[in-house]
């Protein structure tokens, strides 16, 4: 517990138990016991920072190590920050009350384009200098990783090491790295261990390549400045789910927070092929736990925690082989328990929906689908592969279950998409609710439309397409809300403007450095809570720096265009992703690799592993 | 059967508010496997219960649970069990068990004490002689949620005494506040009775609060422990 942070400022400030540890679970290591520490620091509050799976994988994977100690830090609020400024009171760890400053290492999480601006409020409140060229011997080295890492490059100049893909091992590898160069008198100083660490498959450091531009403001080579450093960094995967630790005895938080139950990791990657989904393409291949392993966990974790609910979470959990079979044992296993089995989402398919019947035999919350799109030419662009026959069949067996209330997912602002597809997102909500007058024979079905806007990723094969202009975006939400004024349809959006800002850091180069710098020193942090985004301050801040958010984001790329995130590598390669792009505007459908033939995007080969499944 | 528990809730886990405490409890007999006693219904819940809503930010060595059981248990296993499944800030001191139709924890309780710290050098014996002399001291508390209405209650009802103690610029106040089926005082209206009673200028938000016991009266007006005549005890 932070002994700076007295009776009197926690009393003052919400939610005061995030800020002072000590939870059932949390793992306190002496000095003695400590030769290399790392922070792990979620840039967000400790309710989102809590319910990360990543860090709760890591923080166990960590602390399992003699010598080795992992601690937690999240983002204080803006109230505790006010005390924490207001007072000269530093950032400190949840764990043993360590300044950020004193750590070995400062790991963040790139979880969200929009959390880089409390990364860099979350340093200055540690003691630690902000950028990476500013920091010296007796600073720690602050270490990335996490989705947003397959294009770091808009944070260059804050981090000095980036952990690419999956941090189990290669995370200690980095940890030991450190130790034996601590223990050799750390020869060469700061940089002699950056050498040493880029040695390391999988860890990337910005400071080692110069990026050279095209007079068009493109990037034209990223270039390695010596020798001995690789041109591109390939992405590091756990072959085998089987063999890799998981947290099976995770801090167990006193307060409520956003997933306030188990989560157990069923398998990762996807390959449905979604041609939007970043995730999708970035944690290839599919590699399945087995179901024995996987109740083996469930057993470990009900018994450690307390919780009495299973989560079993994947990137498309009803895809998992062996679901159903494994369902009834854990059900089965767990009821007199009062422990729940739960599906973070579901596949749009009556199979989901007799499962979601079986595990939720109680409450009957209302249920989620995504068909992303509203027309089907539009579902096929994206390769969602769902037809209205496929939902129509989902949300009737729902309405036969008695569930009578439904939520559909959709985006706004995919590439090609013309008012008529806009418009056929209402007619699909609309079907959904005379499917219930039809099965029911009653009205007073509640559909919720939820639209997001869409944002074209990197390592997608829409990473060559422009975003909508904001003016666009909001015109077709105006034209999507007018057709859904329809009694029992409520309509769910967010103002354009942050998925703006979502974009130009996604699709960005190291360039942005200097305005997430300035617009971060104006005051910028929380920007993915609306009420503290505040998008003039961003445009202000670009334009100071002299870039052009519509460089960015409004501009269909060229199809040699070098990107400035290529020289990191999910391992998907370009001309997959090219094709996918051609196949999209044709509106042709790419098949799952998982049950089907190889598509050829390149990961298997490239990474030496395969598409791992347990049926 | 029931459980019932003597447990603290610890300087580091002070400011967890009551019902995060009431979940860290329910998680920690799940996690121990007592074979604890569920409601019926499509939402069971675990039959158990907390003796007193605690302030956040007050500490205590006094906080009683109650848990039904399914089936019978030793009180000395069931305490083995349950501090292995409890955060560090949660330590059980005593235990006992007893008939299920016992009557509620707190409708016995009639008092606890109080130790309250905080900064303070200048002098407060003629407050301190002045509030032990009073026969009565109207406090006027404004109502939670209802800030136009206000509720007085006599403090010197509550808290008959106080002792003062003081060394290096720091204020230590103990004292017992009465518990009635209708309620009890919280120790930091006593701070803010002071301050407006006496122009006394004690910082109220700097107060450390801790809850030192909570006890019942026999008919004779003798403090008795809660739990029975056979409780384990396992700290202090």
């Amino acid at each position: 517990m932070n002994k700076d942070l007295t009776i009197d400022i926690l009393s003052s400030v919400s939610k005061p138990a995030r800020y002072t540890g000590d939870e059932f679970g949390s793992i306190v290591k002496t000095p003695e016991e400590t030769e290399v520490s790392i922070a792990l620091a979620f840039p967000d509050v400790y309710e989102i920072g809590m319910s990360y799976l990543g860090f709760k994988i890591l923080y166990h994977i960590v602390n399992k190590q003699q010598g080795l100690a992992a601690e937690r830090v999240c983002a204080p609020w803006t109230d505790m920050e006010a005390q924490m400024r207001g007072h000269d009171i530093p950032l400190r760890s949840l764990e043993t009350d360590k300044v950020l400053r004193d750590f070995d290492f400062v790991g963040f999480t790139l979880q969200y384009e929009l959390s880089y601006s409390n990364i860099l409020n979350m340093l200055d409140l540690g003691k630690v200098p902000v950028l990476a060229a500013e920091r010296g011997d007796n600073d720690p080295f602050v270490v990335v990783g996490g989705p947003c890492v397959y294009n770091p490059e808009p944070l260059a100049d804050v981090f000095d090491l980036a952990v690419i893909g999956e941090g189990e091992e290669v995370l200690v590898e980095l940890l030991n790295a450190y130790r034996d160069w601590k223990k050799a008198g750390r020869p060469g100083g700061r940089r002699g261990f950056l050498e040493r660490a880029v040695a390391i498959k999988g860890i990337y450091a910005p400071s080692f390549y110069n990026v050279e531009y095209n007079d068009d403001n493109t990037v034209k080579e990223v270039v390695p400045v010596y020798d001995g450093v690789p041109k591109t960094i390939e992405k590091r995967v756990i072959a085998d789910l089987n063999d890799v630790d998981f947290p099976t005895a995770p801090v167990v938080p006193f307060g409520e927070i956003v997933h306030d139950r188990i989560m157990l990791e069923v398998f990762r990657g996807c390959t449905r092929g979604c041609r939007f989904c970043h995730a999708g393409m970035v944690y290839r291949p599919v590699r399945e736990r087995h179901p024995e392993v996987l109740k083996a966990l469930a057993r470990q974790l009900v018994d450690n925690t307390g919780y009495n609910e299973i989560s079993l979470v994947s990137l498309s959990t009803a895809d998992y082989t062996c679901l159903a079979p494994m369902i009834h044992d854990m059900i089965a296993e767990f009821k007199d328990e009062r422990v729940s089995v739960s599906l973070p989402s579901l596949r749009i398919d009556s199979f989901s929906v007799d499962l979601a019947k079986e595990v939720q035999a109680v409450r009957k919350s209302g249920l989620t689908f995504a068909p992303e799109a509203g027309s089907q030419r539009m579902r096929d662009v994206i390769n969602k592969g769902v037809t209205e026959e496929d939902l129509m069949n989902a949300v009737s067996a729902a309405f036969k279950s008695g569930w009578s209330s439904v939520k559909l997912y959709f985006m706004i602002g995919l590439p090609g998409e013309t008012d008529e597809d806009v418009l056929a997102i209402a007619d699909l909500a609309k079907k959904v609710q005379w499917k219930y007058r039809e099965i029911t024979g009653k009205g007073g079905c509640k559909v919720t439309v939820s639209a997001s806007s869409f944002v074209p990723k990197p390592y997608t094969p829409f990473q060559w397409s422009a975003q909508n202009s904001m003016d666009e975006l909001r015109r077709k939400q105006y034209l999507l809300k007018d057709a859904l004024k329809v009694k029992n349809i409520t309509f769910q959006y967010h103002d354009p403007e942050t998925s703006i800002m979502e974009a130009v850091f996604a699709r960005g180069d190291r360039r942005l450095g200097k305005a997430l710098y300035l617009a971060w020193q104006r005051g910028a942090k929380f920007d993915g809570w609306s009420e503290q985004f505040d998008y003039e301050r961003w445009l202000h801040a670009l334009a100071d720096c002299g870039l052009d958010k519509d460089f960015y984001i409004a501009r269909e790329r060229g199809e040699n265009e070098v990107f400035p995130w290529e020289h990191i590598q999910p391992a998907v390669s370009r001309a997959f992703l090219r094709n996918e792009y051609k196949k999209a505007q044709r509106g042709e459908l790419t098949h799952d690799c998982r049950r089907g033939s190889c598509t050829g995007c390149g990961v298997c080969q490239k990474l030496g592993v395969e598409v791992k499944v347990e049926g | 059967m029931k459980l019932r528990l003597k447990i603290t809730k610890d300087k580091s886990i002070r400011f967890i508010s009551h019902l995060e405490y009431v979940r860290t409890i329910e998680r920690a007999i799940r996690r121990a496997k007592l074979p604890a006693a569920y409601s019926e219904g499509f939402n069971p819940h675990l039959k158990f219960s907390l003796a007193s809503a605690l302030g956040v930010g007050v500490v205590s060595y006094a906080e009683f649970c109650e848990i039904e059981m399914a089936e019978p248990m030793m009180a000395e296993e069931a305490v083995e069990k349950m501090q292995k499944a409890l955060p560090r800030g949660i330590r059980i001191l005593a235990a006992d068990v007893t008939a299920t139709n016992a009557p509620a924890l707190m409708s016995e309780a009639g008092g606890a004490d109080y130790r309250v710290t905080l900064p303070y050098d200048k002098p407060v014996d003629a407050a301190v002689q002045a509030f032990n002399a009073a026969e009565s001291i109207v406090y006027a508390k404004a109502a939670p949620k209802a800030k136009t209405k206000v509720k007085e209650i006599d403090v010197k009802f509550f808290i008959p005494h106080i002792e003062a103690q003081q060394q290096d610029g720091e204020l230590v106040l103990t004292f017992s506040c009465r518990i009635t089926p209708n309620g009890s005082m919280k120790a930091v209206d006593l701070i803010n009775t002071l301050n407006q009673q006496y122009n006394l200028n004690l910082p109220a938000e700097k107060a450390d609060i801790e809850r030192l016991d909570l006890y019942k009266y026999d008919l004779r007006g003798n403090k008795q422990p809660m739990l029975g005549e056979d409780m384990v005890v396992v700290g202090n």
